[in-house]
């Protein structure tokens, strides 16, 4: 996993270098490149951590594709220092569409499907796997770029505010919450959580910069659990190097955040919930004609989950999109 | 202007969503339910694992080979300051690491929101002078888990063995910590009391754990300090036996409640 990171970032600084020149004709150009993707952790019953939701909204970028985000962690089994750290591997496949509804409103939505394992110590291991929680969201369009400008001498801003739910899709078990002291080992959270978002980008040439936050309030599910709010927010810069009239390369780069608030069960504050963390994010984007192909990883800078007894070692996506 | 009324739309009926999703989750709690608190024991944070080793602030190094004691009385108090006294012809426990028994197990807790709980290490007097007759199972249990001197010396509320070398005990020594009133003429019972942190609920269909870590460090190296190369060996000893149980009444801690069916942990 780590040598693949390494060589990715190599391949990004590499492709960088290399110094790219915008092409002659930028309207043949057919390559639409991303403004927004989201890499965040939802709780999808992961509180602290598991199935990301990805987003990608952007220059007239409505698209329609598949993703995998594969999470890695590792949570403490036991409420002691020497209690046993055990691996939790949370994988997430993904159908997302982003479709526009009239001029102004742009619609994300996100199908995950979940196959998490984790490992205990005594060599035990546990699967869960299944549909996890679907989201909807809706975002109005305040400033949007002139359409089918890739290039423009001006920067171009856009502003885009939007809500939306989080759908109790994915299955809350309460079995789940044993043995390991994370209780995010879930499909989703069970409950109808709501999420308010806002997304800034602005591209100058081929140059680009995105700021991104949402938040979410999570309710409490049927099993009394509820799990703690959460706050992302990231930022990511960009360049799209344009290789002939079919091509972009776009190496991206950026810092993304996360925080929760503690959960609670029956009205009661969990212990050793809720926590921050706080990732680099690398990535690339390579689109031929109107299909996309992406890759991004996000290693942690700094956290401090579920009281230290969980931690984020890295993630990791692969998309493949088709422009519409 | 239309843009702003339609942001205003949104926003609104995000709110709404979102405050429509919170309710104040008081429920009706009725029936009896059970209780079960988890005695899990540690040494300074670490979880206890007989025969390794760990070093105190006295720089002895101690191998715990045995730990068990002798739990008792129990009472919850809930939210209003009621209080549940545990029958006491029912209230007397022996936890034991070896034979893996660190959990005790209330029955017929009347429904309701618990927040203390208080409990004897050791047997008062009270149950002592009821006489052999009124011991119930506890005197067999007792005499099958290393708890009892004799029936006139009493009971052992703590047996606490294992192994330890120090700066001036270089070789391996054998050390043996038992703890009791011996018969009525010292009375070394102590309870304790231990704010939940939370709530402990309690129904017909609500079995609470309440998850408590002893620490094992603090029988000889908390409050009062006792050292090992001084005396391996204490038993019926006047002057440190209640230094003894003082340390141990004050090594309980809660980490956690676990509400729910009882389930889980």
């Amino acid at each position: 996993m780590k040598k693949f990171i390494v060589a990715f970032a190599l391949l990004a600084v590499t492709i960088s270098l290399k110094g790219n020149v915008v092409p002659d004709d930028p309207l043949n150009c057919t390559s639409h490149v991303s403004l927004f993707y989201y890499d965040f952790c939802d709780t999808c019953g992961c509180s602290g951590n598991g199935g990301s939701m990805g987003f990608g909204t952007g220059l007239n970028n409505n698209f329609i594709g598949i993703r995998y985000i594969g999470q890695y962690y590792r949570s403490r089994d036991g409420i002691f220092a020497n209690s046993p750290w055990i691996d939790e591997n949370f994988n997430t496949l993904q159908l997302w569409t982003q479709i526009p509804l009239g001029k102004r409103i742009i619609i994300n939505a996100v199908l995950p499907y979940q196959f998490h394992s984790r490992e205990f110590a005594n060599t035990t291991e546990q699967h869960i796997d299944g549909l996890g929680d679907a989201t909807l969201l809706g975002f109005y369009q305040v400033l949007k770029q002139t359409p089918d400008s890739i290039v423009s001498i001006k920067p171009e801003h856009t502003l885009q505010l939007g809500g939306g739910v989080k759908m109790p899709t994915g299955t809350f078990d309460e079995a789940n919450l044993e043995g390991s002291v994370n209780p995010s080992f879930q499909l989703g959270t069970g409950s109808w959580d709501y999420v308010l978002a806002a997304n800034y980008g602005v591209t100058h040439r081929n140059w680009g910069l995105s700021l991104m936050a949402n938040y979410t309030v999570k309710a409490k599910n049927d099993k009394e659990y509820r799990f703690g709010n959460q706050l992302n927010y990231a930022l990511n810069t960009f360049k799209t190097y344009y290789l002939g009239t079919n091509f972009a390369i776009t190496p991206q780069a950026g810092i993304g955040g996360e925080y929760f608030d503690k959960n609670e069960e029956f009205d009661l504050e969990v212990t050793d919930t809720g926590g921050n963390a706080l990732f680099s994010r690398l990535g690339i984007e390579v689109n031929y004609r109107q299909y996309a192909l992406g890759l991004s990883s996000m290693l942690p800078l700094a956290q401090d989950l579920n009281n230290g007894k969980v931690e984020v070692k890295s993630r990791f996506s692969i998309y493949a999109n088709i422009n519409l | 202007m239309k843009s702003i009324y339609k942001i205003s739309v949104l926003i609104f009926l995000t709110t709404m969503l979102a405050s429509c999703s919170d309710d104040d989750g008081t429920m009706e709690l009725s029936g009896t339910g059970i209780v079960k608190i988890e005695f899990d024991n540690s040494v300074s944070g670490d979880d206890l694992i007989l025969g390794s080793s760990y070093t105190n602030s006295q720089n002895e190094s101690l191998t715990i080979e045995r730990l068990n004691y002798i739990v008792s009385n129990f009472r919850l108090t809930d939210k209003d300051g009621n209080v549940f006294t545990y029958p006491k012809e029912a209230g007397y426990f022996i936890t034991s690491e070896e034979n893996g028994e660190t959990e005790v197990v209330l029955m017929d807790v009347p429904a309701g929101r618990y927040t203390s709980l208080t409990f004897g290490i050791g047997v008062d007097q009270e149950k002592y002078l009821l006489g052999a007759e009124g011991q119930g199972d506890l005197l067999t249990k007792a005499e099958s888990t290393n708890m009892m001197w004799s029936w006139q010396a009493g009971y052992k509320f703590l047996n606490f063995e294992g192994t330890f070398t120090s700066s001036t005990v270089t070789e391996a020594t054998n050390f043996k910590i038992h703890m009791g009133s011996h018969g009525s003429s010292l009375d070394n019972y102590k309870e304790t009391t231990l704010s939940l942190g939370s709530e402990a609920i309690v129904s017909e269909e609500m079995s609470p754990i309440i998850h408590l870590v002893a620490n094992a460090g603090n029988i000889l190296d908390g409050q009062n300090k006792i050292s090992l190369s001084e005396q391996a060996v204490i038993m019926v000893s006047e002057e440190k036996s209640p230094k003894i149980a003082i340390n141990t009444s004050g090594m309980f801690t809660v980490d956690h409640i676990h509400n729910g069916s009882g389930d889980a942990h």
